[in-house]
């Protein structure tokens, strides 16, 4: 039971994000407009951002849990410290992942602006990427199964 | 309307290809010439824009090959041929490729072809998200907004120079991925890809939400400082959406965003 918890509650932590309220801000106790209000939240308040739902993000603000609407977010709150570089992150990623791919021994490595300059073509992998390819019909059962329904809308003017 | 598009990418395109230097090519002659066979026709065949894209597609799997998994490259193709079919540009032979990268970044190839990267897909939630970012790329595509890429060695095959030099114009095509588009081509494809993504029936959020991601991560990290070259910044984009489609996302911002269809279908990615 508890290890259900654990894997209920993990991918809400893993999410867990540093962020700033860009301006003055209604915690609002739903993802919605008219839902009722847990408090304000002043411009540049730090909060931490759990999920997201449609245009709305789950906050953990100190006045307490509430929803914000998502533009008014950055992520990296003020003064926090942002995720450095120097590789290490790279790093994590092989090891997380194990798999080493082009990427071998340094955080560097894979595709960065040397790499395009001095790319050669790859007939075999572009051939890999015709075989992917898939039809429209089988796309639309795709969409259907996903509930996907396509309908009309114009492109602002 | 396309084709003017392309006319026009080409001569603004040109300017700033003149200042490039190749060895042993003598690219504003080249330039000259494909600009002369494109006034005169005043239009660059689809084919060639097909051809020419399979060339600089050969090119960029030379930087990064695919992640080597049928499933999640097939779940990509879904998604991006279902968007497909919401655009104006349907009838394209539409590929998709995730790329075995860890740097986070996405290319729109002329033709109909877009890679992303390992590492974008890595940084994802959900279906809607990746919706977000392929509608995106498709609307470069369509928009011609990559076409001075292409334009010129378009120009150049359909001139019948030589083959050697046709691979050095797509070399060149290829590296000018390391460049860059217009910013305004970019919050533009911004706009309409979210459009795409709402006649797709997915949350219209996606792309909002990657380019928050994106926004919270260190424009120093190596793994996004090329996208982050290439792109207008992320708060930036963010801001451009807020002011200028806020109706659009909220109308359709309760659309599915396939969280778990995603997790189950990328986990080779993870």
């Amino acid at each position: 039971m508890r290890l259900l918890i654990l894997a209920l509650l993990f991918p809400l932590l893993a999410h867990a994000e540093p962020a700033t309220v860009i301006r003055a801000t209604e915690l609002k106790s739903a993802p919605a407009t008219d839902a009722s209000t847990v408090a304000q939240l002043a411009e540049n308040a730090a909060v931490e951002a759990l999920e997201r739902q449609g245009g709305w993000t789950r906050v953990k603000a100190a006045e307490g849990e509430g929803w914000v609407k998502l533009l008014a977010l950055r992520y990296g709150g003020p003064g926090s410290a942002k995720k450095g570089d120097t590789g290490i992150a790279q790093i994590f990623n092989v090891a997380r992942t194990g798999s080493s791919g082009t990427q071998v021994t340094t955080g560097v490595r894979g595709l960065d602006e040397e790499k395009l300059a001095n790319a050669q073509p790859n007939p075999a992998e572009l051939e890999k990427l015709n075989h992917f390819a898939v039809q429209p019909a089988a796309a639309a059962g795709f969409a259907a199964k996903g509930k996907l329904s396509a309908h009309e809308v114009e492109y602002p003017k | 309307m396309n084709r003017l598009v392309w006319l026009i990418a080409l001569l603004i395109g040109a300017p700033a290809q003149a200042q490039f230097k190749l060895p042993d090519l003598n690219i504003n002659k080249l330039i000259d010439t494909a600009k002369g066979v494109v006034k005169a026709t005043r239009e660059i065949d689809e084919n060639e824009e097909i051809a020419i894209g399979s060339d600089v597609a050969a090119r960029l799997l030379g930087a990064a090959p695919l992640m080597n998994d049928l499933r999640v490259q097939r779940y990509v193709n879904n998604v991006g041929r279902w968007l497909a079919t919401q655009s104006e540009r349907p009838d394209l032979p539409w590929h998709f490729g995730v790329m075995d990268a860890p740097q986070l970044n996405a290319f729109a190839v002329p033709g109909g072809t877009i890679f992303i990267t390992r590492g974008l897909l890595e940084k994802m939630h959900s279906e809607a998200e990746l919706a977000g970012v392929l509608s995106h790329d498709l609307k470069a595509i369509q928009k011609g907004a990559l076409a001075h890429l292409s334009a010129g060695a378009a120009g150049a095959a359909l001139s019948n120079v030589n083959s050697e030099a046709r691979n050095k114009l797509v070399a060149f095509g290829t590296e000018m991925y390391s460049r860059g588009l217009d910013k305004g081509d970019e919050f533009e494809a911004d706009r309409l890809g979210v459009v795409i993504a709402a006649r797709g029936g997915y949350d219209t959020y996606g792309l909002p939400a990657v380019l928050q991601s994106l926004q919270g991560m260190n424009a120093k990290d190596s793994a996004v400082a090329l996208m982050f070259k290439t792109h207008p910044a992320p708060g930036e984009r963010l801001d451009t959406l807020a002011a200028k489609m806020q109706p659009v996302l909220d109308s359709y911002s309760s659309q599915p965003q396939l969280r778990e269809r995603f997790a189950m279908e990328t986990k080779a990615a993870r």
